[in-house]
């Protein structure tokens, strides 16, 4: 119910402040929180005991998203419901507008981070998966022996390990999520299923797909997530959707049949693995149609 | 002042426990504080069934800010066991004995196994984790037909076997009755043109409510005993508390916190929890509280259902049913649990399966099993939420089977003529059954959503109707609840006039949601001829009220409030006589009216008197009274029906179901209802709605699930799905009621047996829809994933044969 | 450990020392007093009955901790109001019954205080789907969505 003792609570005002506290941490007991939507969770039941947290609300210049021409960057401490908002997302990257609108409950929203999540890397989590399917790059700072910030890019796919592993060291902290400049040709879609509304998935997919002036599928990327192992890619669909277009629908659903068999699908209280496999299936068609036709900007 | 005409019986009026709940003033029992009250915290098993071997307290005790850490070895010599014969019901079981902790055995995940006494919650939980416990698993007997089998192990010391109840509900009193109908039942099943026979199961799931639970304890050497108690019954609470802790009750009180945040049958119990705060409160001369986790309370209380039933039923090729032949099985987990012991639930399910069906030979037989799992607990739809369903399924079964419309089925079957005894025992006091099943169709407009069903087929579309009813208790008669639970049925009220004019009514039942401030205050108000704003209403306080059996069966619009107004009247006549002796007429209190805040003698209007100098002069100047009467304006009125009484329900759900992926939408919810005269109809649409929900929620979402080692994998909210508001219809709610002929007001209670007829509704509403598909679902939940395997396994099925 | 926050609640500043483990929930009912934000669940934070402002936004009070609020604005639902006035919200829950126990109420009442100033003409859906983070036992929502519904009314005018 309750966490277990804090020994230290520090709010950063900068980010080598942030930074210099990470690094002088002891086997790692000091626990970043962001917005604490899983973190909290994990203190209250104690799974987690962190002696040191370092909360990062008042950090400068990771809580929006910023555009420039050849890049998006959102910052690791944009709120899901900023996110939901942002509609220069239209389109490429629409995908995490769909994943943000329906993260929790509205007061989960007005919390949670992207980077939040993606630090966290739950099973179940939509984030994750949408981010692997949108082909995103992680933004990683820390500090090297003299105490200078320094920072590296990895891509999400390399960033994200098993259930609640990432690449992230100790000393590390995130910074943004990038995304290159998206292409007009261009669409992302993501869609859950869950017992009740909102709920974490049982099985949600991410489809984003580049089309040609003839509207067929030049690159697709596609992310599940519901598996037990984590969000998983789906090649044999990304293959299969390469050179057919939305009215191909027969095709769309063999995909995500392939996808179906393709990935590792597990039995819990919730679904039985056939089920799981025809909402991989079913999910996958309906979300890729709709990527298909915000590719093409048709509505 | 008020319009001369005003009754406020009927009228929606404004809660007047809303200014203070929608400001944040509600006096919960998390809110009340006690100076210097230590922190109780429980220590839970994490085995399903072992033996303890050591418990370690040494590194908890050693910490700073606790007062005292206790184990079961500790208590047992120190504390009465259960059972005490308040909390035993008056039926042939065997009641476990057990302690507040666990005793040499472990029987369930979560079981209490020893507890904390700390500063506070944050350093008790601290605490409650240095406990070391070692333990030696036992075989985890997982369900009754595990508990049944010879050799299985035995949960409780010193029994043969693992069944705590047995009953025949059906055949009389005699074996040779009993035998007879069995054969006549058995009979009418093999010869009827249509026979049909289902193995029902319900799942383990329940009605939790917001609030998780809590107890607070105060001794003092002089007053003795205080305990504040989440509960639903303080006056039985009180009775078993003074018992167990060998206090006398003069000097035990117990109060239901004013506010309570639901209850709906959880709250119900007596539970081992509030024992062991009130003997640590006088073991250290400290308050002591316990403010029951979330997680605990889903780990160990809530959970309800859980019965399979292999019903048969025998019908006519019209489709009239001629017979019904049930063998219910209840899965009551560990049974330790005052009052219900967890098989009270299963036992009034199945004396309620007849439903309002008009059944004259059933041969009805229970058998409950203890299991280690938490004992159930009361939930709405009390044990009959299963058996509704198994009989809502059958009456759809026996409509395909004779191809009629389902609700014409019902029509045919449905009583016409009340009052009448179902062959249970059941006795259906009065209302017009089909008058609220014709209310609830036309209201539908069934003729024409066939025609929508029809149409919507061709074109692909799974559209289905179904249809459950409910005949409920409107509350529980002594005559049921003395054998049932040993405890009294009578609604009892105090009213008290002032000499202001003002009004306090005390009850002794704790309401949790239901309204009692308001509806009372409405009764009394149209009784009287005041304002509701005059009157105010006590409750749940052991030491200011008169003994109530708490609020349970749905006994607040139909005792409780009769008390009120019996009361009422009784004061009334007290006025009126004094009134016209003081006025020097000769006449009798009925020529009197009470209206706007008035006593008139209604032959000469000019003749009166305003309430508020009347109840004056009667309490304050009590001088040339006629011969007979006293001073004062106080009574208290026991009120007990001549009859058990009901009310009656029939609800309608209409589905959208997508075969692709067996996820469907509801469309629409509608039910009708009997709830006799109302005094508040938002409150009832209010109550509808809330229950409705709960059935859909319980019967789409919810369940507790136990793993194969018997570990409790549903014990947050995370897990434990309940139904938010964009997974539920809007529910409309009809009227069609029908006056009780046996209460002062013509009111019925109802609340208690809402959640009854939906999953029948809903599952049959589903099935109706994949007539196509011929799915037949008989097991609960009802869920996507289940209704689409159901679908696979009928087209192949179809494919075979 | 303890930590000095200072927190503005309601229009009063507090500057408090508590344990850095202590959860904002239970600072504002235990050393703030004001008990009309309650806890329905334990650390899953789903039930929503907690539910305040931070700096105008609704949250989960029972998912942060006290010294997070240090230096930031709390509305709980004492504070929904000016005193002696009701809400629009307050109001039309009691006129449209949309309470029987009350418990999830407070929690529901700051959530849709900000729902509709972020959406001041929602559809029915839209407000079922602001609720998701509510959870009610009693009511079955019916009532609490007409509510809002007449609030957005109101609170348009």
């Amino acid at each position: 119910m309750y966490p277990a003792t804090i020994d230290h609570y520090l709010a950063p005002k900068t980010l080598q402040q942030a930074l210099e506290a990470l690094s002088l941490q002891h086997d790692g007991d000091a626990m970043c929180i962001a917005g604490g939507m899983s973190l909290m969770q994990a203190m209250k039941s104690r799974l987690v005991r962190p002696k040191t947290l370092v909360d990062l609300q008042h950090l400068p210049g990771i809580n929006s998203i910023q555009f420039s021409p050849d890049a998006i960057a959102i910052g690791a401490m944009t709120r899901y419901a900023a996110i939901a908002r942002e509609t220069r997302l239209h389109g490429a990257y629409e995908a995490l507008n769909d994943a943000a609108r329906h993260v929790g409950d509205r007061q989960v929203r007005n919390r949670g981070t992207l980077g939040g999540s993606l630090c966290w890397n739950y099973f179940a989590a939509c984030c994750p998966a949408t981010c692997l399917a949108l082909g995103a790059e992680i933004e990683l700072a820390s500090l090297d022996e003299k105490k200078s910030q320094r920072t590296r890019r990895i891509a999400i796919g390399d960033f994200l390990k098993g259930p609640l592993e990432t690449a992230r060291r100790s000393d590390e902290l995130m910074l943004s999520i990038r995304l290159p400049a998206p292409p007009r040709n261009a669409g992302s879609a993501y869609k859950k299923w869950g017992l009740v509304t909102d709920a974490f998935p049982v099985v949600g997919v991410a489809v984003y797909v580049e089309v040609n002036a003839s509207g067929a599928c030049t690159a697709a990327r596609v992310a599940v997530c519901g598996l037990v192992s984590g969000p998983k890619r789906a090649g044999s669909a990304e293959k299969a959707l390469v050179g057919k277009s939305a009215k191909d629908q027969g095709a769309i659903a063999a995909a995500f049949q392939a996808a179906a068999r393709e990935l590792d699908v597990q039995a819990d209280m919730w679904a039985s693995p056939d089920y799981r496999r025809m909402l991989i299936q079913e999910l996958g068609s309906e979300v890729a149609h709709t990527a298909f036709q915000r590719a093409t900007g048709r509505k | 002042m008020g319009h001369p005409d005003l009754n406020w019986v009927g009228r929606e009026l404004n809660r007047k426990e809303d200014l203070r709940l929608t400001t944040g003033k509600g006096q919960y029992f998390g809110d009340i504080k006690l100076q210097g009250a230590l922190h109780l915290v429980f220590v839970r098993s994490s085995r399903a069934h072992a033996l303890i071997k050591r418990i370690d307290t040494a590194a908890a005790k050693a910490m700073a800010g606790v007062f005292a850490v206790v184990t079961g070895a500790e208590l047992k010599d120190k504390l009465k066991s259960l059972p005490i014969p308040v909390v035993v019901p008056a039926l042939p079981a065997r009641y476990p004995t057990f302690w507040p902790l666990a005793v040499g055995k472990v029987k369930f995940h979560g079981e209490p196994v020893a507890a904390v006494v700390a500063k506070d919650c944050y350093i008790a939980e601290d605490a409650a984790e240095a406990i070391e416990i070692e333990y030696e698993d036992l075989p985890y007997v997982a369900g009754p037909e595990e508990a049944m089998k010879p050799g299985a192990p035995i949960l409780h010391p010193g029994w043969d076997d693992n069944k705590i109840f047995e009953l025949g509900f059906t055949g009389g009193a005699t074996p040779e009755s009993v035998a007879q109908n069995e054969t006549e039942v058995d009979r009418l099943i093999r010869e009827a043109p249509v026979a049909i026979k289902r193995r029902f199961k319900v799942h383990r799931t329940g009605v939790t409510p917001m609030e998780p639970r809590g107890a607070m304890a105060n001794w003092d050497p002089s007053d003795g005993m205080t305990c504040w108690v989440t509960t639903q019954r303080p006056h039985i609470d009180r009775l078993a508390l003074a018992e167990i802790l060998d206090i006398p009750t003069n000097q035990m009180r117990v109060i239901a916190p004013r506010d309570q945040g639901g209850g709906f049958g959880v709250k119900a119990p007596f539970y081992r929890e509030p024992i062991l705060v009130a003997f640590m409160a006088k073991h250290l001369g400290r308050p002591v509280r316990w403010q029951e986790t979330r997680e605990e309370h889903l780990m160990c209380v809530s959970q309800e259902r859980d019965q399979i039933h292999d019903l048969e039923v025998a019908a006519n090729k019209d489709g009239k049913i001629i017979a019904v032949r049930d063998r219910g099985l209840g899965d009551v987990g560990d049974g330790c649990e005052g009052v219900y012991w967890g098989f009270l639930m299963p036992f009034l399910g199945s004396a309620l399966l007849p439903n309002g069906y008009d059944l004259p030979r059933c041969d009805i037989k229970l058998k409950c099993y203890v299991t280690n799992k938490s004992a159930l607990s009361p939930a709405r739809s009390f044990g009959s939420f299963a058996t509704r369903f198994a009989m809502e399924r059958m009456v759809d079964l026996v409509a395909r089977a004779v191809d009629k419309e389902p609700a014409d089925v019902r029509r045919l079957n449905l009583f016409t003529q009340l009052p009448y005894t179902t062959a249970t025992g059941v006795y259906l006091d009065s209302g017009d059954f089909l008058k609220v099943f014709d209310t609830l169709t036309a209201k539908i407009d069934l003729k024409k959503f066939r025609q929508e069903q029809a149409d919507a087929r061709s074109k692909g579309r799974y559209l289905g109707v179904g249809f459950g009813v409910g005949a409920e208790l409107s509350g529980v008669a002594s005559a049921v609840l003395v054998p049932m639970e040993n405890q009294p049925g009578f609604g009892a009220a105090t009213v008290r006039i002032d000499p202001r004019g003002n009004v306090q009514i005390f009850e002794g039942d704790a309401p949790l949601g239901q309204g009692h401030e308001t509806t009372f205050a409405q009764v009394a108000a149209s009784e009287l001829g005041i304002e509701p704003e005059h009157i105010t209403v006590t409750t749940g306080d052991t030491g200011t009220t008169p003994f109530g059996s708490g609020t349970i069966g749905a006994r607040g619009g139909s005792y409780t409030v009769s008390a009120v107004a019996n009361a009422c009247r009784h004061l009334k006549t007290k006025m009126a006589k004094i009134l016209a002796h003081d006025l020097k007429l000769d006449a009798s209190p009925a020529d009197f009216d009470f209206a706007s805040g008035m006593v008139t003698y209604r032959k000469e209007p000019s003749k009166q008197k305003s309430f508020r100098s009347l109840a004056e002069r009667i309490i304050m100047a009590p001088l040339n009274l006629p011969a007979g009467e006293t001073a004062g304006l106080e009574y208290t009125a026991f009120f007990e029906a001549e009859v058990p009484m009901i009310c009656f329900s029939a609800h309608a759900c209409v589905v959208e179901v997508m075969a692709q992926t067996g996820q469907f939408k509801i469309l629409r919810y509608v039910t009708a209802e009997d709830v006799g005269k109302m005094i508040n109809p938002a409150i009832v649409e209010g109550q509808v709605q809330g229950g409705v929900v709960q059935g859909l929620s319980n019967t789409m979402f919810e369940e507790f699930v136990y793993d194969d080692n018997g570990q409790q994998l549903t014990s947050t909210f995370e897990s434990y799905k309940m139904a938010t508001a964009a997974d539920v219809p809007h529910v409309e709610v009809t009227d069609a009621c029908t006056p009780c002929p046996h209460t002062p007001l013509g009111t019925r209670g109802l609340g208690e047996g809402i959640p009854g007829p939906v999953p029948g509704a809903l599952t049959n509403a589903v099935c109706d829809a994949l007539t196509p598909f011929n799915v037949d679902i008989i097991e609960l939940p009802l869920r996507p994933n289940r209704i689409w395997q159901a679908i696979r396994e009928a087209q192949s099925a179809k494919r075979a044969s | 450990m303890q930590q000095s926050v200072s927190v503005e609640i309601n229009g009063i500043r507090y500057d408090e020392q508590v344990p850095i483990r202590m959860l904002l929930v239970d600072f504002l009912r235990d050393t703030v007093g004001l008990t009309g934000t309650h806890v329905g669940c334990t650390f899953e934070g789903v039930c929503g009955a907690c539910t305040v402002h931070l700096d105008g936004e609704a949250v989960k009070s029972c998912m942060m901790l006290a010294v997070q609020a240090n230096g930031r604005a709390i509305t709980t639902i004492e504070g929904l109001a000016p005193k002696g006035e009701l809400h629009a919200l307050q109001k039309a829950f009691t006129a449209r019954h949309a309470l029987q126990c009350g418990f999830c109420t407070a929690g529901i009442l700051m959530n849709a205080a900000e729902f509709l100033k972020e959406n001041p003409d929602p559809t029915d859906d839209e407000i079922r789907h602001a609720l998701v983070g509510n959870l009610c036992r009693c009511t079955g929502y019916s009532h609490i969505v007409e509510a809002i519904r007449d609030a957005a009314v109101e609170m348009r005018k």
